[in-house]
């Protein structure tokens, strides 16, 4: 009992102290900028426009509810990028604090997971917009946290697996910029492929992307074997192989800095 | 009982370099390649253990290895080889310059800093106006730190640092360097008032200084570090000497 409220206690402060850097981060962000959060939904929705015009060259076949379909794909995206890209540098952000007290690490890799939260909150917003526009019931969007929690773990752990090797590695950031583009492409985003492609199977954006369209745009349960229970191995397994790898080399950061 | 151990510890750093370069390997150096590495010895064969209530003094030129050293002791560094030990709750406190985030104001600062140093938000907000009146920056409250001054700066460092400890009474305290020097003289006589009292707190303490006046003051025991060696330990008067004379 001890040892759990000992743990619980733990988990509170990384939590708080991730919440706090993450607030300061998002202000910092905003701070002096004339557009401000503006800039979170820029990115996304130009590409939207531009992938949303170019619909006809894009895909021979139709593809029902396009804009939403294209949009749910976009900002899903947009939030795994956004997450991971801060994570890579990280630790080497907090070097200063890192190097001067002893404390734990692992809030310095949230607060960019919260961050990217706080901006996917926003193009959710959009998308609710276009949702209701298009006149579908706004029932099956209660789904959607559900389905995002699952994304962020997945996510997490991502993060923590960049940013370890960010610590090290200053190639990263650049090795990561170009494993994103190539992931962008590899996955549905603007043109329609399923599950039975075998890039798909292997790609765990793949489902992340998938499950929100079938169940929020189309109202439909996708199969549980083939998208659900990958979805959820992918995210476990990924965040087991990132905590353990941040805590096996995490003794070692305040000197790599 | 014994509150600090050093045990026969060293600690190594490998650091990369740059030779002197031709205007040819400089070209080249663009090419993906493996960084020369030298190793630098920071700290051998370091051993001493502190009493519970003692304070040990580090003194030691610049790169002698003395944050090092305390480092290792609160954990931050692994050492290379042997073992570093405190007992009960432990307080490592440097020179915090750089956890203030200059874009955010005062009052933002305090609460990141707060939460960075352990504290929970209901925690901060009543040590808020405390951490004000020390640092004596009432006006300044939602100024934004960039527009401080280095003096206003070492102050706020100063009152976030000694306000917001998490245990109120530590069992040992590691000091790097903290006595708000670069505030004007009446901050400094309150900062120099507030550290003596967390040192003759009865806590053990290790601390590292360059104001020799305050290692005579406070120490029983001074280590004289030359080059990460143990130069000389023992009674402060000493190794003081010891240290001017080298």
């Amino acid at each position: 009992m001890e040892l759990l409220n000992k743990y619980y206690q733990k988990v509170k402060s990384i939590l708080g102290l991730s919440f706090s850097l993450a607030k300061a981060k998002f202000k910092l962000r905003n701070e002096g900028s004339y557009l401000g959060i503006f800039w979170y939904l820029l990115n996304p929705l130009m590409l939207f426009f531009i992938l949303s015009s170019i619909n006809h060259i894009t895909n021979k076949n139709p593809i029902e509810n396009y804009h939403l379909y294209l949009l749910m794909g976009l900002i899903m995206f947009n939030f795994f990028r956004q997450a991971t890209t801060v994570s890579a540098g990280a630790i080497k952000g907090g070097a200063g604090l890192i190097k001067s007290l002893k404390i734990n690490y692992e809030p310095f890799v949230l607060s960019g997971v919260l961050q990217a939260i706080f901006s996917h909150f926003f193009e959710i917003l959009i998308f609710i917009f276009f949702y209701i526009y298009f006149g579908l019931p706004l029932l099956w969007i209660l789904y959607y946290p559900l389905i995002f929690c699952l994304f962020v773990v997945f996510t997490t752990g991502i993060c923590f697996i960049l940013a370890t090797i960010g610590t090290f590695v200053n190639d990263i950031e650049n090795a990561w910029g170009i494993i994103l583009n190539f992931l962008w492409l590899a996955t549905p985003i603007f043109y329609f492929s399923d599950v039975n492609f075998l890039l798909n199977k292997v790609n765990p954006i793949f489902y992340f992307v998938e499950i929100p369209r079938s169940i929020v745009i189309y109202g439909r349960y996708p199969d549980f074997y083939k998208i659900i229970l990958p979805a959820f191995v992918f995210s476990v397994i990924f965040l087991i192989i990132g905590l353990f790898i941040f805590r096996r080399y995490k003794n070692r950061f305040a000197e790599a800095l | 009982m014994i509150r600090v151990v050093a045990d026969n510890i060293s600690k190594d750093f490998s650091i990369g370099y740059r030779k002197e370069e031709s205007a040819l390997s400089a070209v080249l150096s663009f090419l993906p390649k493996s960084y020369p590495k030298r190793i630098l010895v920071a700290l051998k064969n370091i051993s001493f253990s502190v009493d519970s209530g003692k304070v040990l003094g580090l003194v030691g030129k610049n790169g002698s290895g003395k944050s090092t050293l305390l480092r290792i002791i609160a954990g931050i560094y692994q050492p290379t080889q042997g073992v570093a030990k405190t007992v009960g709750k432990t307080i490592y406190l440097t020179g915090l310059g750089q956890g203030l985030s200059p874009m955010l104001t005062m009052r933002e600062n305090i609460f990141l800093m707060g939460s960075i140093m352990g504290l929970g938000q209901k925690d901060i907000k009543n040590k808020f106006n405390e951490i004000v009146d020390f640092s004596g920056l009432n006006d300044f409250v939602d100024t934004k730190v960039a527009h401080f001054s280095s003096g206003m700066i070492t102050r706020l460092n100063f009152s976030v640092m000694i306000n917001s400890l998490k245990h109120h009474n530590p069992d040992v305290i590691l000091l790097d360097e903290v006595f708000g020097s670069g505030g004007d003289i009446d901050f400094q006589g309150k900062a120099i008032q507030k550290m003596e009292e967390l040192i003759k707190g009865g806590a053990t303490v290790v601390m590292a200084s360059h104001d020799l006046e305050i290692i005579k003051k406070y120490c029983d025991k001074v280590i004289l570090l030359n080059k990460g060696e143990v130069a000389f330990m023992g009674q402060p008067d000493e190794a003081i000497k010891l240290y001017l004379k080298s």
